[in-house]
Protein backbone atom coordinates (compact mmCIF):
# COMPACT_ATOMS: atom_id res chain seq x y z
CA UNK A 1 0.00 0.00 0.00
CA UNK A 2 1.79 3.58 -1.30
CA UNK A 3 2.03 5.82 1.89
CA UNK A 4 -0.97 8.82 1.54
CA UNK A 5 0.71 12.26 0.42
CA UNK A 6 0.82 14.96 3.16
CA UNK A 7 -2.34 15.94 1.86
CA UNK A 8 -3.98 12.90 2.02
CA UNK A 9 -2.08 11.95 6.34
CA UNK A 10 -3.54 15.89 7.08
CA UNK A 11 -7.14 14.97 5.84
CA UNK A 12 -7.18 11.54 7.48
CA UNK A 13 -5.94 13.23 10.30
CA UNK A 14 -8.09 16.21 11.00
CA UNK A 15 -11.31 14.31 9.41
CA UNK A 16 -11.33 10.82 10.63
CA UNK A 17 -11.70 11.75 14.49
CA UNK A 18 -15.23 12.81 13.19
CA UNK A 19 -16.98 9.89 11.72
CA UNK A 20 -18.82 8.69 15.09
CA UNK A 21 -20.53 12.40 14.77
CA UNK A 22 -20.96 12.14 10.73
CA UNK A 23 -22.30 8.82 10.76
CA UNK A 24 -24.52 9.80 14.56
CA UNK A 25 -25.92 13.03 12.62
CA UNK A 26 -26.17 11.15 9.06
CA UNK A 27 -28.86 8.43 10.90
CA UNK A 28 -30.69 11.10 12.45
CA UNK A 29 -31.23 13.21 9.18
CA UNK A 30 -31.81 9.83 7.37
CA UNK A 31 -33.62 7.81 9.69
CA UNK A 32 -32.06 4.37 8.44
CA UNK A 33 -28.44 2.94 8.78
CA UNK A 34 -27.94 1.74 5.10
CA UNK A 35 -28.39 5.59 3.79
CA UNK A 36 -26.52 6.90 6.75
CA UNK A 37 -23.45 4.22 5.84
CA UNK A 38 -23.48 6.04 2.54
CA UNK A 39 -24.10 9.55 3.23
CA UNK A 40 -20.86 9.42 5.15
CA UNK A 41 -19.17 7.73 2.79
CA UNK A 42 -20.34 10.22 0.12
CA UNK A 43 -19.35 13.09 2.75
CA UNK A 44 -15.94 12.09 3.45
CA UNK A 45 -15.18 11.34 -0.46
CA UNK A 46 -17.07 15.03 -1.16
CA UNK A 47 -14.56 16.51 2.02
CA UNK A 48 -11.43 15.07 0.52
CA UNK A 49 -11.94 16.27 -2.91
CA UNK A 50 -12.54 19.45 -1.16
CA UNK A 51 -9.81 19.74 1.31
CA UNK A 52 -8.04 22.00 -0.69
CA UNK A 53 -10.72 25.05 0.14
CA UNK A 54 -11.04 23.93 3.86
CA UNK A 55 -8.77 26.33 5.62
CA UNK A 56 -6.40 23.88 8.45
CA UNK A 57 -7.51 25.31 12.51
CA UNK A 58 -10.84 26.26 11.41
CA UNK A 59 -13.61 23.97 12.79
CA UNK A 60 -13.27 20.56 10.78
CA UNK A 61 -16.14 19.01 12.99
CA UNK A 62 -18.56 21.65 11.62
CA UNK A 63 -16.74 22.31 8.18
CA UNK A 64 -17.81 18.33 7.53
CA UNK A 65 -21.48 18.16 9.04
CA UNK A 66 -21.95 21.41 6.48
CA UNK A 67 -20.99 19.05 3.95
CA UNK A 68 -22.86 16.05 5.30
CA UNK A 69 -26.21 18.35 5.77
CA UNK A 70 -25.84 19.56 2.33
CA UNK A 71 -25.48 16.16 0.61
CA UNK A 72 -28.39 14.73 2.32
CA UNK A 73 -30.49 18.03 1.54
CA UNK A 74 -29.30 17.84 -2.64
CA UNK A 75 -29.17 13.43 -2.77
CA UNK A 76 -30.90 12.67 -0.13
CA UNK A 77 -33.83 14.61 0.70
CA UNK A 78 -36.35 14.51 -2.19
CA UNK A 79 -38.70 16.61 -0.97
CA UNK A 80 -38.39 20.71 -0.64
CA UNK A 81 -38.43 21.61 2.94
CA UNK A 82 -41.44 20.93 4.52
CA UNK A 83 -44.03 23.49 4.64
CA UNK A 84 -45.49 22.46 8.07
CA UNK A 85 -42.24 23.71 9.83
CA UNK A 86 -43.15 27.27 9.23
CA UNK A 87 -46.56 26.55 11.01
CA UNK A 88 -45.04 24.93 13.53
CA UNK A 89 -42.72 27.79 14.27
CA UNK A 90 -45.97 29.62 15.12
CA UNK A 91 -46.89 27.18 18.17
CA UNK A 92 -45.44 28.25 21.83
CA UNK A 93 -45.65 24.46 23.03
CA UNK A 94 -45.88 24.27 26.82
CA UNK A 95 -43.25 23.87 29.04
CA UNK A 96 -42.65 20.48 30.40
CA UNK A 97 -41.12 21.48 33.58
CA UNK A 98 -44.26 23.88 34.82
CA UNK A 99 -46.38 20.86 34.23
CA UNK A 100 -44.21 18.33 36.52
CA UNK A 101 -41.92 20.34 38.67
CA UNK A 102 -43.75 18.69 41.83
CA UNK A 103 -43.46 15.58 40.92
CA UNK A 104 -40.00 15.60 39.18
CA UNK A 105 -38.13 18.96 39.28
CA UNK A 106 -34.97 17.00 38.33
CA UNK A 107 -36.34 15.78 35.40
CA UNK A 108 -35.12 12.22 36.30
CA UNK A 109 -37.41 10.78 34.19
CA UNK A 110 -35.74 11.49 30.97
CA UNK A 111 -32.55 9.09 32.05
CA UNK A 112 -35.04 6.31 32.08
CA UNK A 113 -36.17 6.05 28.71
CA UNK A 114 -34.26 3.79 27.00
CA UNK A 115 -31.81 4.94 24.11
CA UNK A 116 -34.13 3.72 21.53
CA UNK A 117 -36.66 5.55 22.41
CA UNK A 118 -35.25 8.86 23.00
CA UNK A 119 -33.94 8.22 19.17
CA UNK A 120 -37.00 7.30 18.03
CA UNK A 121 -38.61 10.46 19.65
CA UNK A 122 -36.32 12.85 17.88
CA UNK A 123 -36.41 10.97 14.68
CA UNK A 124 -39.98 11.76 14.58
CA UNK A 125 -39.38 15.58 14.93
CA UNK A 126 -40.33 18.11 11.95
CA UNK A 127 -37.09 17.31 9.95
CA UNK A 128 -36.08 21.56 10.19
CA UNK A 129 -36.28 21.15 13.96
CA UNK A 130 -34.71 18.02 14.18
CA UNK A 131 -31.63 19.13 12.27
CA UNK A 132 -31.04 21.93 14.34
CA UNK A 133 -31.80 20.30 17.50
CA UNK A 134 -29.27 17.26 16.90
CA UNK A 135 -26.22 19.90 15.30
CA UNK A 136 -26.58 21.73 18.63
CA UNK A 137 -27.59 19.10 21.66
CA UNK A 138 -25.98 16.16 20.58
CA UNK A 139 -23.18 17.10 18.30
CA UNK A 140 -22.24 20.52 20.58
CA UNK A 141 -22.51 23.07 17.25
CA UNK A 142 -22.85 26.31 18.16
CA UNK A 143 -25.73 29.19 17.11
CA UNK A 144 -23.54 30.80 14.66
CA UNK A 145 -21.58 26.99 13.31
CA UNK A 146 -25.37 25.87 13.13
CA UNK A 147 -26.92 28.93 11.20
CA UNK A 148 -24.03 28.59 8.56
CA UNK A 149 -24.36 25.22 8.21
CA UNK A 150 -28.10 25.27 7.37
CA UNK A 151 -27.71 29.20 5.78
CA UNK A 152 -30.47 30.18 7.81
CA UNK A 153 -30.69 32.99 10.38
CA UNK A 154 -28.97 32.88 14.22
CA UNK A 155 -32.65 33.89 15.52
CA UNK A 156 -34.70 30.90 13.44
CA UNK A 157 -31.83 28.46 14.58
CA UNK A 158 -32.94 29.82 18.31
CA UNK A 159 -36.29 29.37 17.72
CA UNK A 160 -36.50 25.96 15.86
CA UNK A 161 -34.00 24.72 18.92
CA UNK A 162 -36.24 26.31 21.78
CA UNK A 163 -39.19 24.42 19.72
CA UNK A 164 -37.80 21.00 19.01
CA UNK A 165 -36.65 20.83 22.79
CA UNK A 166 -40.14 21.93 23.92
CA UNK A 167 -41.86 19.03 21.40
CA UNK A 168 -39.20 16.32 22.47
CA UNK A 169 -39.69 16.95 25.72
CA UNK A 170 -43.66 16.56 25.65
CA UNK A 171 -43.10 13.35 23.24
CA UNK A 172 -40.92 11.91 25.86
CA UNK A 173 -43.37 12.92 28.90
CA UNK A 174 -46.12 11.24 27.23
CA UNK A 175 -43.92 7.88 26.51
CA UNK A 176 -43.07 8.02 30.01
CA UNK A 177 -46.43 8.39 31.34
CA UNK A 178 -47.95 5.67 28.94
CA UNK A 179 -45.36 3.39 29.73
CA UNK A 180 -45.52 3.85 34.07
CA UNK A 181 -42.00 5.20 33.90
CA UNK A 182 -43.52 8.79 35.43
CA UNK A 183 -47.03 8.76 37.32
CA UNK A 184 -49.86 10.64 35.51
CA UNK A 185 -50.12 14.30 36.65
CA UNK A 186 -52.51 14.66 39.59
CA UNK A 187 -55.54 17.39 38.97
CA UNK A 188 -55.16 19.80 41.92
CA UNK A 189 -58.73 21.24 41.43
CA UNK A 190 -60.07 22.17 44.58
CA UNK B 1 -21.88 43.72 36.19
CA UNK B 2 -25.48 45.31 35.48
CA UNK B 3 -28.79 45.61 36.88
CA UNK B 4 -30.02 42.73 38.64
CA UNK B 5 -32.51 40.86 36.33
CA UNK B 6 -36.00 39.63 37.04
CA UNK B 7 -37.40 35.96 36.69
CA UNK B 8 -39.29 37.00 32.92
CA UNK B 9 -35.73 37.88 31.80
CA UNK B 10 -33.76 35.09 33.12
CA UNK B 11 -35.95 32.54 31.57
CA UNK B 12 -36.01 35.00 28.31
CA UNK B 13 -32.23 34.09 28.46
CA UNK B 14 -32.22 30.33 30.08
CA UNK B 15 -31.42 28.96 26.69
CA UNK B 16 -28.67 31.25 25.73
CA UNK B 17 -27.03 30.74 29.25
CA UNK B 18 -27.20 26.56 28.92
CA UNK B 19 -25.97 26.76 25.20
CA UNK B 20 -23.12 29.30 26.93
CA UNK B 21 -24.00 32.02 24.11
CA UNK B 22 -24.53 34.96 26.59
CA UNK B 23 -22.31 37.57 26.76
CA UNK B 24 -19.64 37.69 29.52
CA UNK B 25 -21.58 40.57 30.92
CA UNK B 26 -25.17 38.80 30.51
CA UNK B 27 -23.99 35.46 31.69
CA UNK B 28 -22.87 37.11 34.84
CA UNK B 29 -26.32 39.09 35.43
CA UNK B 30 -27.76 35.70 34.82
CA UNK B 31 -25.34 33.34 37.09
CA UNK B 32 -26.70 35.79 39.79
CA UNK B 33 -29.85 35.98 39.44
CA UNK B 34 -29.88 31.99 39.77
CA UNK B 35 -27.85 32.43 42.63
CA UNK B 36 -30.82 33.99 44.95
CA UNK B 37 -33.62 32.94 42.61
CA UNK B 38 -34.49 28.91 43.74
CA UNK B 39 -37.22 28.77 41.24
CA UNK B 40 -35.11 29.71 38.25
CA UNK B 41 -32.31 27.66 39.31
CA UNK B 42 -34.51 24.40 39.67
CA UNK B 43 -35.97 24.98 36.00
CA UNK B 44 -32.48 26.03 34.63
CA UNK B 45 -31.27 22.07 36.19
CA UNK B 46 -34.24 20.66 34.66
CA UNK B 47 -33.80 21.89 31.32
CA UNK B 48 -29.55 21.61 31.45
CA UNK B 49 -30.03 17.63 32.87
CA UNK B 50 -32.45 17.41 29.54
CA UNK B 51 -29.54 18.75 27.39
CA UNK B 52 -27.29 16.18 29.01
CA UNK B 53 -28.85 13.72 28.58
CA UNK B 54 -29.85 14.49 24.43
CA UNK B 55 -25.46 14.57 24.70
CA UNK B 56 -25.36 11.62 26.63
CA UNK B 57 -27.41 9.05 24.28
CA UNK B 58 -25.67 10.62 20.98
CA UNK B 59 -22.11 9.75 22.32
CA UNK B 60 -23.05 6.22 22.84
CA UNK B 61 -23.64 5.83 18.73
CA UNK B 62 -20.78 5.10 16.69
CA UNK B 63 -19.61 4.44 13.33
CA UNK B 64 -19.78 0.98 12.53
CA UNK B 65 -16.50 -0.42 12.46
CA UNK B 66 -17.24 -1.99 8.80
CA UNK B 67 -17.92 1.25 7.92
CA UNK B 68 -14.72 2.87 9.09
CA UNK B 69 -12.70 0.28 7.40
CA UNK B 70 -14.70 0.92 4.22
CA UNK B 71 -14.06 4.98 4.34
CA UNK B 72 -10.61 4.18 4.73
CA UNK B 73 -10.29 1.90 1.92
CA UNK B 74 -12.17 4.50 -0.55
CA UNK B 75 -9.88 7.65 0.51
CA UNK B 76 -6.53 5.47 0.32
CA UNK B 77 -7.43 4.81 -3.43
CA UNK B 78 -8.83 8.18 -3.62
CA UNK B 79 -4.90 9.69 -2.63
CA UNK B 80 -3.29 7.00 -4.62
CA UNK B 81 -5.15 8.60 -7.62
CA UNK B 82 -3.88 11.66 -6.77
Amino acid sequence: MAEPSTAGRQFNAEALPHLDALYRTALRLTGDPSQAEDLVQDTMLKAYRAWRQYQPGTNAKGWLLTILRNTFINDYRRRKLEPIATDLELVEPHALYRAIEDVDPEGAFFAKIVDEKVLEAIDALPPDFREVLVLSDMEGMSYGEIAEALEIPVGTVKSRLFRARRLLQSSLYAYAVETGIIPPRENHDG
Amino acid sequence: MGEPINCREAAERLQDFLKQELTPELEAEMQAHLERCRPCFDEARFEANFVLMLEVRARRVECPAALRARIARLLQSEMERG
